[in-house]
């Protein structure tokens, strides 16, 4: 730890980029605030002090202050950060923020990331596929301690987005996160590992391979893992999408999926 | 199942199996293709390598390989493997400049963390953007070699099947000496730079893309690949002064009988 940044009390200078989507007269820039920092301040703290003493029509998305709801997502300097778990200690003087690049805009640093989570929900079919019909009367499947970690692990996404806004792919070509391309952008990519890994789930290396594999689908990613090295969770992204082209050429490979092709 | 996701997406923008199958072949021919170049520049290493005993040597090599008709094959089969790499290996690299600058934009954000790195938080890694810049630079070694590449293996290809350089046909100590001093250095000095950089990358991402990171941490790979650059631009190093002149050949004792 810095002591010394502590012991000042700097003054933080602020850059936050505004713009107003909803105001035909509101035009893009940045707006420039000041601040005392205080021992361990968050930008989540940063930004409510600027928001109750400077400006109340500066707009950000907050919830749970602790890394778990995944609004805070905003670009910190340029790189994409949670709010709320980036303390202004490790950061410089200057701190420049803007709003989650790629997602719809809301307005300041608010944009809109549930829209596209849901629809690359839809996309993959985030959900157990079983081929029998339900059984309330019987006995759950046991499933290995390794398997369910394993599991949890995906689990573990807050759909923060910040692995969308760093995706080189996702940042170039717009028409890539369209809903085409959201199996292959690290969240899509590790909920598709997280269903495949289910035993419950009984979809077959085929049906696999039209969701993972297609034109837009996990060969279209350049492999450059700036999601997995900048995810706020931790996620194993790079071991997902390894996971997924084996899976893909184990699919491609087997001979029943090539007597159906 | 492609009916119920087709109602929710750009119908037009989903492909048949037939496309994404397609995309796995290319992915595995650029891959496969970039692997036994990589591994052909190590075997190469060695046959260029035999300058350091001397004109002798590298001659003998040369002539072995020409009259078993090793040389003649390799040159047409590692051309072709040269063309298909360029082909399948250059299919993700945005066509627009301005893509391209988009690109190396997002590298350096993602890359230069502002202020003293004062602590290793968990989302404050010490070289976030490896990847990135390592991609840039493989497109950018690749375009280089594409260009004086072709150009050496065409003056290889004439080499080894006419009589249009040297006294006869095939490669020969003389001549390539000659070519070396009289001006060719610069270029294959740049091409031995970019061949070595680009290989032992490309080695490191196929390793990453499929997996062995599992056994291996991603630094240990990148340690494995730097340790691989430097050694093999060191051998090469060594051909080349010798070739150019600056250099006697070390091993060249080896064969004075």
């Amino acid at each position: 730890m810095n002591k010394d940044s502590q012991k000042a009390g700097r003054r933080l200078r602020f850059e936050i980029f505004r713009y107003n989507p909803e105001d035909s007269m509101s035009r893009p820039h940045l707006d420039t605030f000041e601040l005392v920092e205080t021992p361990y301040m968050t930008l989540f703290l940063a930004l409510h002090r600027l928001r109750e003493e400077q400006d109340p029509s500066l707009q950000f998305d907050f919830a749970c202050r602790s890394a778990v709801c995944g609004s805070c997502g905003m670009l910190v300097n340029g790189r994409p950060r949670l709010a709320c778990r980036t303390l202004t200690r490790d950061i410089a003087q200057t701190i420049r923020l803007h709003p989650l690049p790629v997602f719809k805009l809301i307005g300041d640093l608010s944009v809109d990331t549930g829209t596209w989570f849901r629809a690359m929900a839809d996309r993959v079919e985030s959900w157990i596929h079983a081929k029998l019909p339900f059984d309330p009367t019987a006995q759950e499947a046991r499933m290995d301690d390794d398997l369910a970690a394993a599991i949890y692990e995906g689990e573990r996404c807050i759909e923060c987005g910040c692995c969308v806004a760093a995706c080189g792919v996702a940042n170039v070509r717009p028409n890539f996160v369209g809903p085409a391309g959201m199996n292959r952008i690290a969240a899509g990519m590790n909920r598709i590992a997280r269903f495949m890994l289910d035993p419950r789930d009984e979809r077959s290396g085929d049906e696999w391979f039209d969701v993972v594999s297609s034109d837009d689908g996990v060969f279209g990613c350049l492999g450059l893992m700036a999601c997995h090295d900048i995810c706020p969770k931790s996620l194993p992204l790079l071991e997902v999408y390894a996971f997924l082209r084996r899976k893909m050429l184990a699919a491609a490979l087997a001979p029943r999926s090539r007597a159906q092709l | 199942m492609m009916n119920r996701t087709a109602t929710l997406t750009d119908p037009a923008a989903l492909t048949s199996r037939q496309e994404a199958r397609r995309q796995l072949y290319y992915e595995l021919i650029s891959g496969t293709s970039g692997l036994a170049l990589a591994v052909f520049m190590w075997g190469h290493m060695f046959l260029v390598g035999s300058i350091v005993t001397g004109a002798t040597g590298f001659d003998w090599v040369a002539n072995s390989l020409e009259d078993y008709y090793i040389a003649q094959p390799t040159v047409f089969a590692v051309f072709a493997l040269f063309v298909i790499h360029a082909a399948m290996a250059s299919r993700k690299i945005p066509a627009q400049l301005r893509e391209r600058r988009q690109m190396r934009a997002l590298a350096h954000q993602l890359r230069s963390y502002p202020g003293p790195a004062t602590q290793a938080a968990n989302d404050l890694r010490l070289q976030p953007h490896l990847e990135s810049l390592l991609w840039i630079w493989q497109v950018r070694t690749g375009m280089v070699i594409l260009v004086l590449g072709s150009f050496h293996v065409v003056l290889l290809t004439l080499d080894v099947l006419t009589p249009l350089f040297g006294t006869r046909t095939g490669i020969e100590a003389a001549s390539t000496f000659a070519r070396v001093q009289g001006g060719l250095w610069p270029l294959y000095a740049i091409l031995l730079l970019c061949v070595e950089f680009h290989a032992s990358v490309g080695l490191y991402r196929l390793a990453v893309k499929w997996g062995a990171g599992a056994h291996l941490s991603r630094a240990t790979l990148a340690r494995l690949e730097r340790i691989m650059l430097f050694v093999f631009l060191g051998l090469g190093l060594v051909a080349l002064l010798v070739l150019a002149g600056w250099l006697d050949p070390p091993l060249a004792f080896l064969l004075q009988s």
